[in-house]
């Protein structure tokens, strides 16, 4: 199976819909929601969106979050 | 012809000093052949004096052709057996041969480390004929007359067989890695692709592109966390001073603003003010990392460069051995004569006269020791050269730094007043040298800046003039720079001080990482993965430094040599039968990342005029010619073009034209300076240099005629 945001093959274990390398970038993702839901009570998306434009995200985290915005929408 | 005794040095300048030094008039002959110059001196007895030009032999395959691998069995060859563009080397091996047959003596005189005991000693057994069991050491670390006329007279009776079993131990394993694991990543390029592609890796490189690599990921993972802060001022007699808030960090935007609702056009009062002295020592003596990763914050040299520039002022007896990890100046370097020497340089003649009138003269010291050499230092010796401005600042910098180590600690004071506003405390903070010590020596590299302190006084009463909220976001971890990756394979033991330097050069002409604060490319990211999946000890941190800590054993004779290399070969043997089975897989993996680094290579930027596609190099079957196109002349039929220069190399610089915005090129022509290329026909730029030559055209005619 293929990552949903690149074409490389998803990681076995844990399953997931990511690479090795989306899935860091993912975790990371939710691991920070906390945090930013704590300092701003926002949700899920607006939150994907404020990262997503953030110039301080990075790039694999950037491309997870679209990825998961354009499957929202 | 009489006998006399042949001296041999790792570089010419390094023959010429030492022929200089021990001949009793101070004027040996220089003489020369087929390009080769050695000095012919007198002292107790005839001596000439013969260079080399770093390594001349080197590790090579003992036989078999270059396609395949494993290869374990090796041996130590001429330099130009194993090495394109090394013919010369041949006529400078048979001069020292010839020079050898006449000799009843031989001094080993190269550099007192490890690649310096290995340039001898292949030289004393290959060139001259067995000539390492019988032949002497001179040990020294400047190249000063009076060090080299000791070092002379106090040779060591034999050579160092510790220093250099380490030192062909450590050759013959960076070979056994280099050669077989680079052998297994091209051979498996280039069965997949048909194409030829070198790819390479060795024994420290591996490990080094896998920080980047790992840093690359934390960045590219990172997820940024808002924070908030609160930036005020107040205003004392007229006068406005930034203060800091009680909390520097607010985890919510709602603290934050309700701090600014409080404080908000309120006054508040000095509630206390608090003074402290700080004592800071002078700084530690240099060793090679550390001049590097200082000349790389002051003057962006990256650590290669330091080394080069280092290493000249060494050749010119103006600085001691840099290639050192000591951070000790023992009192045997003398550190009268040298302050003597410097106090006769105008610019050290004040700050060397005040420490020569101190009682006693007592370095601090780090905690860093080489047995061979001590810390870098200045000789005293002034430059017989005009020096160039790096050469110049590097010798400053070492210079003030050895005279800062002698001073007594500078003293600090620093003031702190709490302002109280509203219950909220915000603090002025200021600061002074109280007592200069040893920053005098060293003010032009310090960075710190003092701040007075408004006269105020406790109880007093200041308005808070401005306060708002500041948004702002946690921020990835830095990229690693060419003197901070340096500190870290010093930190993890991996690499020595001659050789960190030119791996991360390597690293960069490898393609495996560009620009300055490192960024990884595709190509360094494929290549650690497929090492990680398939070659983990390749890229192994620990067994890396395991395998250093060992190899400096066998300079004590606590580590046998056989005994690492056939650790070696155990080690290589599952891991290329590993890569070999694995080889088409790992050939498409690389061959995709070369293809993709090339196609790279060749992208310029983005296209003007659909802002979809990319502009990239590309290359006309019909008129062979070469030109600027669009990606997406295929999908949507832009048709953006520009043509290029039809000779030369032509490179994006992944910089824009300052006349319009639009990528700039870089393009090198053979026997013409490289120049940066607009390829706008539109610039603005073009117009102004257009109009420019029309007007020095009009010039030089009036010229012209005026003269006529």
């Amino acid at each position: 199976m293929k990552c949903e945001v690149c074409s490389r093959e998803v990681q076995a274990q844990p399953q997931s819909k990511y690479c090795e390398l989306h899935q860091k970038a993912y975790e990371n993702l939710q691991k920070k929601f906390e945090a930013w839901k704590k300092a701003s009570n926002i949700d899920w998306k607006e939150y994907l969106n404020e990262v997503a434009k953030n110039p301080l995200t990075g790039i694999w985290a950037k491309e997870v979050a679209e990825s998961i915005l354009s499957v929202k929408e | 012809m009489e006998k006399y005794t042949l001296i041999v040095t790792e570089k010419p300048d390094a023959a010429r000093r030492i022929a200089e030094a021990l001949d009793l008039k101070g004027k040996p002959k220089k003489a020369e052949e087929k390009t080769v110059p050695y000095y012919m001196a007198n002292r107790d007895k005839p001596l000439v004096v013969v260079p080399a030009l770093g390594h001349l032999y080197t590790v090579v395959h003992e036989h078999g052709r270059r396609n395949y691998y494993p290869v374990f069995n090796f041996k130590w060859a001429p330099k130009y057996v194993a090495e394109k563009g090394a013919e010369h080397i041949k006529t400078w091996i048979e001069v020292i041969s010839k020079l050898a047959e006449n000799a009843d003596s031989f001094i080993d005189a190269c550099d007192y480390d490890i690649e310096g005991a290995i340039i001898g000693y292949t030289l004393l057994k290959y060139a001259c004929g067995n000539k390492e069991s019988i032949a002497t050491r001179m040990k020294y670390s400047t190249l000063t007359k009076a060090e080299l006329e000791k070092s002379y007279a106090e040779q060591m009776p034999h050579l160092d067989f510790g220093m250099i079993e380490a030192g062909k131990t450590r050759h013959e394993v960076d070979w056994l890695y280099g050669v077989n694991i680079s052998r297994a990543l091209t051979i498996a390029a280039n069965r997949y692709s048909g194409r030829y592609n070198t790819l390479s890796t060795g024994r420290v490189q591996g490990p080094t592109l896998k920080f980047l690599v790992a840093r690359e990921h934390s960045i590219n993972s990172f997820v940024p966390t808002p924070y908030w802060s609160i930036l005020a001022t107040v205003e004392i007699q007229g006068a406005t001073y930034p203060v800091d808030y009680q909390k520097k960090i607010m985890e919510r935007k709602a603290h934050a603003d309700s701090v600014v609702q409080a404080c908000l056009g309120k006054e508040g009062t000095v509630e206390r003010i608090e003074e402290k002295t700080i004592q800071v020592a002078p700084p530690i003596p240099f060793d090679l990392g550390s001049l590097q990763s200082e000349a790389y914050s002051l003057f962006g040299y990256t650590p290669r460069r330091t080394g080069n520039i280092a290493e000249r002022l060494y050749l010119d007896a103006l600085i001691s051995y840099p290639r050192t990890s000591s951070q000790k100046l023992p009192p045997v370097i003398n550190y009268k004569a040298i302050l003597n020497g410097l106090s006769q340089e105008p610019a050290y003649t004040k700050l060397a006269s005040e420490l020569l009138a101190k009682e006693e003269l007592k370095p601090r010291e780090g905690a860093k020791e080489d047995s061979a050499h001590p810390a870098v230092y200045p000789t005293g010796k002034r430059p017989e050269r005009t020096l160039d401005e790096a050469e110049r600042r590097i010798w400053d910098l070492v210079v003030r730094r050895f005279l800062a180590v002698f001073d007594e600690p500078s003293v600090k004071q620093s003031m702190k007043a709490a302002i109280n506003v509203n219950g909220h405390h915000f603090y002025l903070r200021g600061r002074r040298i109280l007592k200069e010590g040893w920053m005098k020596y060293y003010k032009p590299y310090l960075r710190m800046e003092e701040i007075s302190l408004p006269p105020i006084k406790e109880g007093e009463t200041v308005q808070l003039k401005s306060i708002v909220r500041e948004d702002r976001f946690t921020k990835p971890p830095p990229r690693y720079n060419p003197s901070s990756l340096l500190k870290r394979m010093e930190e993890e033991g991996i690499g020595t001080k001659a050789t960190r330097a030119d791996i991360i050069e390597t690293l960069y002409s490898r393609k495996y990482i560009t620009q300055e604060r490192i960024v990884v490319t595709d190509l360094g990211f494929d290549v650690i993965e497929v090492l990680r999946q398939h070659a983990p000890p390749v890229v192994s941190v620990k067994l890396t430094r395991d395998l250093e800590e060992k190899m400096e054993r066998i300079q004590s004779s606590s580590e046998k040599r056989e005994k690492i290399l056939e650790e070696t070969v155990d080690r290589l043997k599952p891991v290329l039968t590993e890569l070999k089975k694995r080889e088409m897989t790992i050939g498409e993996a690389l061959s995709n990342a070369v293809k993709w680094a090339r196609l790279q290579e060749r992208i310029i930027g983005e296209c003007p005029s659909c802002h979809t596609g990319k502009l990239m190099v590309l290359f006309s079957r019909r008129t062979r010619k070469r030109f600027i196109g669009c990606t997406n002349y295929f999908k949507t039929a832009c048709k953006t073009s520009f043509p290029l220069p039809q000779r030369g190399t032509v490179k994006p610089t992944g910089r824009l034209c300052k006349g319009c915005g639009w990528p700039l090129l870089f393009v090198h022509m053979r026997g013409r300076r490289p120049w940066n290329l607009c390829f706008n026909p539109a610039c603005p730029k073009k117009e102004e240099r257009r109009k420019l030559l029309e007007m020095r055209g009009l010039q030089s005619r009036g010229s012209g005629a005026t003269t006529k």
